[in-house]
């Protein structure tokens, strides 16, 4: 039967858990931010096709197999992969780069064209009238989008398990083979993973909503 | 005998009474019209009229049973009363005339032929047969009322009922709708219609109703109602109403 | 090449990437479709209890789920089944979760006017849904399905926690073996991207023939 103890035992995975997704979601910021407004701003079709091929990849190959490419395949010719949890946190911040830029980008899309040419009407150069008019916009607009990335990755950090990082995932499978309960341990772990998942996802969202209402936008 | 018939209808959301006691009949071959403010209950005596929605009290009949407590199934007596919504209400995966056959094939069980000739034919009677295989989205407001009429239509009811139906169109496109409701009032279609075209409603209507907060205040024939309402506030909405014009 | 050795692993192994990808999107797609049904017109209990199946599936991460059920449902039935049925159940759990939201946003999407317009016909309530608010919620549903076809195909992969032979785990096994792990995960990643990017291109196809002008709006998942 479960007790607090093995309650307690799980919960030493949740700081890894909430590691992997934190930093992968910083990272993905740092890379999918200035993607979308390379997208959006230039006309280097070079750069386009390079980042457009960079998003395909991302989107079509599963995660897993980036973490075990990056793990397994990278290492020798990259040391610092040699460390699974950088090799988990690495292609999951990848992927969220692909994904989050696409977020910026619909978002920066939905604040439209007018605000550009109102802002550009004032004197504004196309580069001040971003920074200034349609970034702020686009990240009210992106809160909700942002809250389910942040889940997702919260969920998808558990395929680090497959690389022996000891995550919330990995804790309750050690839990299981300690004590012989075979249902407790897992369904306490995903009952974690829901508590964790779903403030997140549900709070970026009603923020999200909020902030719009207030600013009349969309 | 009467068509559809209520008797001291009444309905309330809540708190908010909004019919309060209604008698009304329409007979055969009768165009009826209504008219009355904003909020005055008239949708909503349609849609219970319609059979849409169960009244809180009162009684409806059709063609003089009782149609709440005789057991009759209501979905049947639906198909004989025809309804068309102030928003053009088509279904919008459907073609024109997929719109108009869908009723005859679901609820009569008309075969797909006859069912294809019986919805052409009332969408020529509403002059749109040209348009058969267009979508909604491809059809202009106007249109898209007239094929509502014609899905009404072609279940060939004994009534129709039309609440407001050129309200949420442009003057331009009124005229099309008023032209094809004033053929089949012609036709001996029997119409209960909430408008408030008045040259339409003095031309085909045998009655015109005026309601107000829940009730109808007073009924008469057109020239009558609209000339020389008895209740003040008849006469004040008429006022307003014709001023404009 | 040394790969050719292992192309019949590697083949293998694809073509159970496909049918558990299939095979959940199916049976996702009957849950889904259910639940979304029992959301919009059911009763509270039943609500509460859609709402509980969904906040599960969604909010805890497939892993879990996967080894959750190949463990414990031999414990508590005392059936013994194997990676592949344990899959197969969750896998459908999971993706009925999600698709529960597409097409609940999509049945919201036929408006009431339209509904109110059935009645009006004397079509019965299952005419309806039939003829009317389905037709309509499948077509306004495709491009979020589109969206959980590509997903459920790539987290397929996790069904390495349970052993199944599907690609992600064979490739582990032949890179063990064949110490080239770059050059198969190259591979197995390749697999993949032309599999997801001809299906994309394949769907795509499918749905302008399918296409209805006035109703290629998008649901918003819910
Ligand atoms: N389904 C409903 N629930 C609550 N109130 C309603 C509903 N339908 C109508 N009402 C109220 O009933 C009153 C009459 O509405 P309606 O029948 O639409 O009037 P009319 O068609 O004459 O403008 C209004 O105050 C309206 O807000
Ligand atoms: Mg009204």
């Amino acid at each position: 039967m479960i007790s607090a103890q093995d309650l307690i035992f799980l919960l030493q995975g949740v700081p890894t858990t909430l590691s992997i997704s934190l930093i992968s979601f910083a990272m993905g910021f740092i890379v999918g931010m200035p993607i979308a407004m390379i997208r959006q701003l230039s006309r280097s079709f070079e750069l386009s096709t390079v980042l457009e091929g960079y998003d395909k990849v991302m989107r079509g190959v599963p995660v897993l197999v980036i973490m075990l490419f990056l793990h397994f395949g990278l290492a020798g010719l990259v040391p610092l992969f040699r460390d699974p949890f950088i090799s988990a946190v690495v292609a999951l911040g990848l992927r969220s780069g692909a994904f989050q830029s696409q977020i910026f980008r619909s978002a920066m899309n939905s604040v439209g064209r007018d605000q550009m040419m109102a802002a550009i009407s004032l004197g504004m150069t196309r580069a001040q009238a971003f920074r200034h008019i349609i970034v702020p916009q686009a990240f009210i607009v992106a809160l909700p989008g942002l809250g389910s990335e942040i889940a997702l990755l919260i969920k998808d950090s558990s395929y680090s398990f497959v690389l022996g990082v000891l995550d919330l995932a990995k804790y309750s499978d050690i839990l299981r083979a300690a004590t012989r309960s075979f249902i407790y341990p897992y369904l306490l772990a995903a009952l974690i993973y829901v508590a964790m998942t779903f403030p997140v996802a549900n709070y970026l969202d009603r923020w999200g909503s909020k902030l719009k209402t207030k600013y009349g936008l969309r | 005998m009467s068509v559809l018939k209520c008797r001291d209808l009444r309905k309330s959301y809540g708190d908010l009474q909004v019919l309060r006691g209604i008698d009304f009949e329409i007979e055969k071959g009768e165009t009826k019209v209504i008219i009355g403010p904003s909020g005055s209950g008239k949708s909503t005596f349609l849609r219970l009229m319609g059979l849409l929605e169960p009244p809180t009290g009162g009684k409806i009949f059709f063609e003089g049973r009782d149609v709440y407590t005789s057991g009759l199934d209501l979905n049947i007596i639906r198909a004989k009363i025809g309804f068309v919504f102030q928003e053009p209400s088509l279904f919008r995966h459907l073609t024109a005339l997929d719109n108009v056959k869908i009723g005859l094939k679901c609820v009569l069980k008309v075969n797909n032929d006859e069912a294809t000739e019986r919805a052409m034919e009332a969408l020529k009677a509403v002059r749109m047969e040209e348009w058969a295989n267009y979508y909604p989205a491809q059809l202009s407001g106007g249109q898209q009322q007239r094929v509502g009429i014609a899905r009404a239509l072609a279940m060939d009811p004994d009534v129709i009922l039309f609440d407001e139906p050129t309200a949420s169109l442009d003057i331009e496109l009124t005229w099309e709708v008023i032209d094809v409701m004033r053929d089949l009032a012609k036709r001996g279609i029997t119409m209960l219609v909430v408008t408030h075209e008045i040259a339409f409603a003095k031309e085909v209507a045998d009655e015109i109703s005026f309601m107000d907060g829940g009730k109808i205040l007073e009924s008469g024939p057109p020239d009558q109602l609209l000339r020389s309402p008895k209740t003040p506030r008849a006469r004040r909405f008429l006022t307003r109403l014709l001023g404009g014009i | 090449m040394f790969l050719l050795d292992y192309s019949y692993l590697i083949v293998q192994g694809f073509e159970m990437t496909l049918v558990m990808t299939f095979l959940g999107l199916g049976g996702g797609l009957v849950l889904g479709v259910l639940s979304a049904l029992g959301d919009v017109y059911g009763g509270r209990a039943l609500r509460a209890l859609i709402g509980a199946y969904v906040e599960f599936f969604r909010g805890s991460p497939l892993i879990v789920q996967l080894l959750l059920f190949y463990f414990s449902v031999p414990t508590v039935t005392g059936v013994r089944w194997d990676a592949f049925t344990a899959g197969t159940v969750t896998l459908m759990l999971n993706s009925g979760a999600y698709q529960k939201g597409y097409f609940k946003g999509a049945i919201e999407a036929v408006f009431k006017d339209q509904l109110l317009a059935a009645k009006s016909l004397g079509m019965t309530f299952w005419q309806t849904l039939r003829h009317v608010v389905l037709p309509q919620a499948f077509r306004v549903v495709i491009p979020s399905w589109t969206n959980e076809y590509v997903s459920l195909g790539l987290s397929t992969s996790a069904l390495i926690v349970i052993g199944l032979r599907e690609l992600t785990t064979v490739s582990k096994s032949i890179a063990a073996q064949t110490f080239k792990p770059l050059q198969v995960y190259l591979l197995t990643g390749l697999i993949y991207l032309i599999w997801i990017s001809a299906s994309l291109k394949a769907l795509d196809h499918v749905y302008s023939r399918v296409r209805i002008p006035g109703l290629e709006v998008s649901a918003e998942a819910s």
